[in-house]
């Protein structure tokens, strides 16, 4: 169903300073419609704020990024700030999930799936609450609707999450760390929704430390290093023929402290 | 001696006059929370001339005395061609100072909030004002109730400055029977117990409210 609509995404040389800092350095990359990109690398290098240049939660400041081959955040390249209600008209097709969830808690399940249907999307109640059903269907929650979030685990609150964002039928899905905050027991279930997604064709952007995820779902996985894009490829250049000695350091470490877990 | 008799005989004019505290305090209460949140949008826009009339609105009405705004309300308005009556002009006064206080109460809550919270919402494309109304004001108003609650009892003891402008409500009510029955002692305690009762009431309301929203 989203394999024919989904989006690809472009950034081209984009820079992003907060105040005298500059988080992103001349960026450039590729997000293929249809496949999972994975962005990895140390904390501080830059991968949410280059998640968020996508659908511009944070507005870069120099450069371009489009989603297909239409040009998000400015009118024109270098031009002037993209009218707020066509920045909205655009975010609509770009879903997003965060680390810590953000679910509304004076909502329960449904109304927190149901409510960008019925206020942004414009749908009448019943209907909003009908493809709301839907989407928490899909992962897995058909029993909690009724549920307000702090009666949800981590795990069940992403889902929610997850559902909340596809029922806007996206066609580009950007993760921050779906999993960051969960305790161990629960990540699976999460990854096994983002797995089903990943199988229908949806273009997702995952920022994760989950590297068997990112061996095992992803198609082309981004190592960033200091705001830099420092090397990308499919999982198994990545992960098994790190050229890169920045890359290969990161991998080393991450493969320290996991085995210490033992 | 102590008059049971006069509490008694003057207490059905005395909760006759309660309409008037309660017609003030509650229309004041419900002037105050929307405007209240209105002066909290503008103080947190990100327009610099909106944050300066919201501050100007705060610091006026919270630094001049309820009493001399009813004064100038009253006395002042016609001199410039507005003719109220006397109760709207007592309505709107308190309101409006009301507001300040609401206001600040709101961003206070405001800023307790995760600002992921609004973020999901414009994520999804969701317009700045159903991301307020739908998103941020329920859970404000929620943080904010004990706060809230609090104001409300002011502004019911405050709504007795309404006397300046002729209008009887209680405090007034009871100063004349005091007059007229020689029994100040009485009178004034049955005024306190209304005044009580009524703002014991409202804490109620707010602790079963505050009940009904946590989840
Ligand atoms: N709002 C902000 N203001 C100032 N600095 C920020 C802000 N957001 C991120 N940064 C800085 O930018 C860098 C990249 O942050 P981020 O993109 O969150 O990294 P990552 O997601 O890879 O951990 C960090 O050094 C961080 O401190
Ligand atoms: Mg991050």
């Amino acid at each position: 169903m989203t394999s024919q609509t989904a989006a690809s995404a472009h950034l081209r040389n984009v820079n992003k300073f907060y105040g005298p800092f500059q988080a992103l350095k001349d960026v450039s990359l590729d997000i293929p419609p249809g496949k999972v990109t994975c962005l990895i690398g140390p904390s501080g290098s830059g991968k949410s704020t280059l998640l968020r240049c996508i659908n511009v939660l944070e507005l870069y400041d120099s450069g371009e990024v489009r989603i297909d081959d239409q040009l998000i955040g400015y009118d024109s390249p270098g031009g002037k700030v993209m009218a707020a209600n066509r920045l909205r008209e655009m975010r609509r097709e770009i879903g997003m999930v965060f680390q810590q969830f953000n679910l509304w808690p004076h909502m329960t399940a449904l109304q927190n799936v149901a409510e960008g249907l019925e206020r942004v999307r414009g749908l009448k109640r019943p209907e909003a609450q009908a493809r709301a059903r839907e989407a928490l269907a899909k992962v897995g929650l058909a029993d909690k609707e009724d549920n307000h979030p702090s009666h949800l685990s981590g795990g069940q609150q992403q889902r929610v999450a997850i559902a909340r964002a596809i029922a806007m039928e996206p066609r580009i899905m950007l993760f921050d760390e779906p999993t960051s905050a969960l305790d161990p027991e629960l990540v699976g279930e999460v990854l096994g929704v983002m797995k089903q997604l990943a199988a229908e064709g949806m273009t997702m952007v995952v920022v994760t430390h989950e590297m068997g995820f990112a061996a095992h779902v992803a198609d082309r996985v981004v190592f960033m290093e200091r705001g830099e894009i420092v090397a990308t490829g499919s999982p198994r250049d990545v992960f098994n023929n790190p050229t890169d000695p920045r890359l290969a350091s990161f991998l080393q470490g991450y493969r320290e402290r996991n085995s210490l877990d033992f | 001696m102590f008059s049971f008799q006069t509490i008694v005989e003057n207490f059905p004019v005395l909760l006759g006059s309660a309409r008037y505290t309660l017609l003030i305090s509650v229309l004041g209460c419900i002037e105050g929370l929307i405007l209240g949140a209105v002066i909290c949008a503008a103080a947190l826009s990100n327009k610099r001339w909106m944050r300066r009339i919201a501050a100007l609105y705060v610091s006026f009405f919270r630094g001049v005395p309820l009493l001399i705004q009813l004064l100038a309300a009253y006395y002042l308005l016609p001199v410039i061609g507005i003719n109220v009556p006397a109760l709207a002009a007592a309505v709107l006064t308190v309101g409006l100072c009301a507001a300040a206080y609401l206001s600040e109460v709101l961003r206070g809550s405001l800023n307790a909030i995760p600002q992921g919270q609004a973020e999901a919402a414009a994520a999804i494309g969701m317009a700045p004002r159903d991301v307020w109304i739908r998103i941020l004001l329920p859970q404000a108003l929620k943080i904010g109730l004990p706060a809230i609650v609090n104001e409300l009892i002011l502004l019911v003891k405050a709504s007795s400055l309404v006397t300046v402008v002729g209008i009887v409500e209680i405090t007034r009510m009871s100063q004349s029977i005091a007059a007229a029955t020689y029994r100040p002692l009485e009178i004034y305690l049955a005024a306190a117990f209304i005044y009580l009762v009524i703002n014991l009431v409202i804490a109620q309301a707010g602790r079963m409210l505050e009940r009904r929203l946590t989840v």
